[in-house]
């Protein structure tokens, strides 16, 4: 009898904690992430454009977060309306998005309206307000607007590039670098005791990597601020390197044999060394690494997948991927991490993934070249074919 | 004979050297210089030199291992290289070897060991190249500096001495070109001179640097440059450690160099000017002014 008055005890225990862990420890569903497709744009050669084509219901192509997949590739992209092209000054104040893959580059809008649509030239510096296209010797530099209109010409010798919306000049060599103001005249101008190798910047601090290991730092009035050689490994050498978008942070891949991932942070008077960690990698040729645009997490490259390391934590983890094409997106205003990854031949897919290093969906699509964009809350993915034709597709995204 | 033993004294330490450090081997098969280190190009001295050639497979100069490899046809959407294609490799005694303006395409980031028949690329013509070649630069990691890679290879065959174009006398108000005016105002004046190395590649630089200069006023030596190192001072590439510092005090506008600055007292005064190039050629010319 005691022994009965035990086992109803016990059963009863057992269903009153799984009750109690029912309301007092159960974690909801996560919501499902879906990607709603709300216009193309078909780019369909260097200069043949046509207007964006509306697609107002996504349910049927949205990817569903954390669940499955959704082929972006499939989506309906028939024009339903003509849009003209933004020309002068609308195109300075529409706040145009630049675009540079495949074989073409230009600017389009949020709504969907191509700006400037132009074949690649030999090089190019893009930036959101202003472009230079040259060819491998130039014979005259001509910064232009969105709209590709000429703004100035550049009285400098060697290759232009933007970093955000900063303009610099590789200067002949390798070895030498200017910043350019609006008037094209150099704000300041450095040469190196070696070659480039790496560069980043954010509005206030330009960082270098060179050959011989050492990673300088530049503000914007030419005064070094960072001069700092990682160290610890055989060989010397920057590889990479990155700058927060507020610029707390500097990070650089550095060295061979052993690699090594290196984070400085900010302190009152310097950069000092808050983060480094010994890499599997064993790159010897430039690394992809960048910020997010909120400054907590960096990504980078490597050989397997690409490496996140946050802020925050002061950690890192490795996402395993497959070669990772273009990386440094976030997904606006949620901790995924997004990188293009190659899956072989023209096969690729917007990778999403958690700063634990958690792969939480893929959106593949088939393209032999592939963009990404964010604004606000939008993605933009951009598409380019062998053949040249590409299409950019605008892709919300909303909890459900 | 004493400016002779003072002269072997100078080149000593490069004739160790290269004694030394000759096992590095021309990187492609006829090398023909289309510019030499410390050419002033492009608003730069060359640090390394160029080699014409179209084609051809670029080898090391010596055996190492590849630490970076940039191709344009693959890195440049990451950092515009203005030398094209390149590779860079670790060589023993801790000089680094930089090959560039290679072929698009044509580098790879592998083998990682090579030997001086290994290929790194194929001579080709890409970033702000004036032709077709390879660009062979020797960085020398422990002093933080380049060095003329003539002085670490076998000699090249070249019987052209290098040329002096003009020398001449900078005042205040005039200028006198040497050999055009026998008779100089008494005053301060710099010394320019217009000199290039003689070089036969089916392309050039403009103006091809000289190994060697040595300006001599009535007997005593007023300015001598070896091009044999450059390395950064001011954030600026400089050629010759005795160089000065800034281009504007050793470059004119069109390329001359300026040698020296001084006063020329009433009397007679000798210049004297001796330029060799990498093959040991040289050219010697002398000038006698009356001085009034």
């Amino acid at each position: 009898m005691e022994e009965s008055g035990k086992k109803k005890l016990g059963i009863a225990l057992v269903v009153l904690a799984g009750i109690v862990y029912f309301f007092v420890f159960s974690i909801p569903l996560p919501k499902e992430l879906v990607f709603s497709p709300t216009w193309s744009l078909k780019l369909s050669g260097p200069l043949a454009l046509e207007a964006p084509a509306q697609q107002p219901a996504p349910a049927d192509a949205s990817a569903r977060g954390q669940k499955g997949q959704a082929d972006m590739a499939k989506a309906p992209s028939k024009p339903l309306v003509s849009a003209p092209f933004i020309k002068g000054d609308a195109a300075e104040n529409s706040g145009l998005i630049p675009f540079n893959f495949g074989k073409l580059f230009g600017y389009f809008s949020r709504d969907g309206k191509l700006g400037f649509s132009q074949g690649l030239p030999y090089g190019l510096a893009l930036s959101r307000s202003a472009y230079v296209a040259y060819d491998q010797t130039p014979e005259s530099l001509v910064l232009k607007g969105p709209d590709g209109a000429d703004r100035l010409k550049l009285n400098e010798t060697g290759y232009p590039f933007y970093s955000g919306e900063r303009l610099f000049m590789m200067r002949p060599g390798q070895n030498s670098v200017a910043e350019l103001d609006s008037d094209g005249r150099p704000v300041w101008q450095r040469e190196f005791p070696s070659i480039i190798t790496a560069f980043a910047s954010n509005p206030n601090l330009a960082v270098l990597g060179l050959m011989d290991g050492n990673l300088v730092g530049i503000g914007s009035k030419g005064e070094e601020l960072i001069k700092f050689s990682p160290g610890g490994s055989r060989i010397p050498g920057i590889y990479g390197c990155a700058v927060s978008p507020d610029g707390e942070l500097v990070a650089a891949i550095s060295g061979l044999d052993q690699q090594r991932l290196i984070v400085l942070e900010k302190r009152t008077t310097a950069y000092r060394v808050t983060f480094h960690h010994w890499l599997s990698s064993d790159f010897r040729r430039p690394v992809s690494m960048a910020f997010t645009p909120d400054s907590r997490y960096l990504v980078y490259e490597e050989p397997d997948g690409f490496g996140i390391y946050s802020r925050a934590s002061r950690s890192e983890s490795h996402v395993s991927s497959w070669t990772v094409k273009r990386l440094g997106y976030s997904l606006p205003g949620r901790d995924i991490l997004l990188v293009i990854e190659g899956q072989g031949g023209d096969r690729k897919a917007v990778l999403g993934a958690s700063p634990q290093g958690r792969r939480m969906f893929t959106v593949p699509f088939n393209a032999a070249d592939g963009f990404l964009a964010e604004e606000d809350s939008a993605l933009f993915l951009g598409m380019a074919q062998n053949d040249g034709s590409s299409e950019i597709i605008r892709v919300d995204l909303r909890e459900e | 004979m004493k400016s002779a033993q003072k002269e072997l004294l100078f080149f000593a330490p490069y004739l160790v050297a290269a004694s030394f450090l000759s096992a590095m081997s021309w990187p492609l098969d006829a090398p023909t210089p289309a510019a030499t280190f410390g050419t002033f190009a492009q608003g730069r001295y060359l640090n390394g030199m160029e080699l014409a050639s179209e084609g051809v497979l670029v080898h090391p100069a010596e055996e190492g291992e590849l630490v970076f490899a940039y191709d344009t046809s693959r890195d440049s959407a990451v950092l515009p290289s203005t030398i094209g294609s390149y590779a860079i490799v670790q060589h023993p005694r801790d000089m680094v070897g930089l090959y560039a303006e290679l072929a698009a395409g044509s580098v790879s980031s592998a083998p990682v060991k090579l030997k001086t028949e290994s290929v790194l690329g194929v001579a080709g013509q890409s970033g702000l190249t004036r032709g077709p070649g390879l660009f062979f630069g020797v960085y020398d990691r422990r002093a933080g500096r380049w060095v003329n890679p003539v002085l670490l290879l076998p000699p090249l065959a070249d019987n052209s001495a290098p040329a002096i174009r003009s020398v001449q006398l900078t005042g205040a108000a005039n200028r006198f070109k040497l050999g055009d005016s026998k008779i100089l105002p008494q005053g301060t004046y710099t010394v320019s001179a217009d000199v290039s190395d003689v070089l036969s590649a089916a392309w050039t630089r403009n103006n091809a640097a000289p190994y060697y200069i040595r300006l001599m006023i009535d007997g005593e030596k007023t300015a001598e440059f070896t091009y044999d190192v450059a390395s950064v001072r001011e954030g600026r590439l400089i050629i010759s450690e005795k160089a000065p510092g800034n281009i504007e005090h050793y470059l004119e506008a069109d390329g001359k160099l300026l040698l020296a600055k001084r006063f020329f007292s009433h009397g007679r005064s000798i210049i004297e000017l001796v330029v060799r190039d990498y093959a040991g050629n040289e050219s010697r010319m002398s000038w006698t002014l009356a001085v009034q």
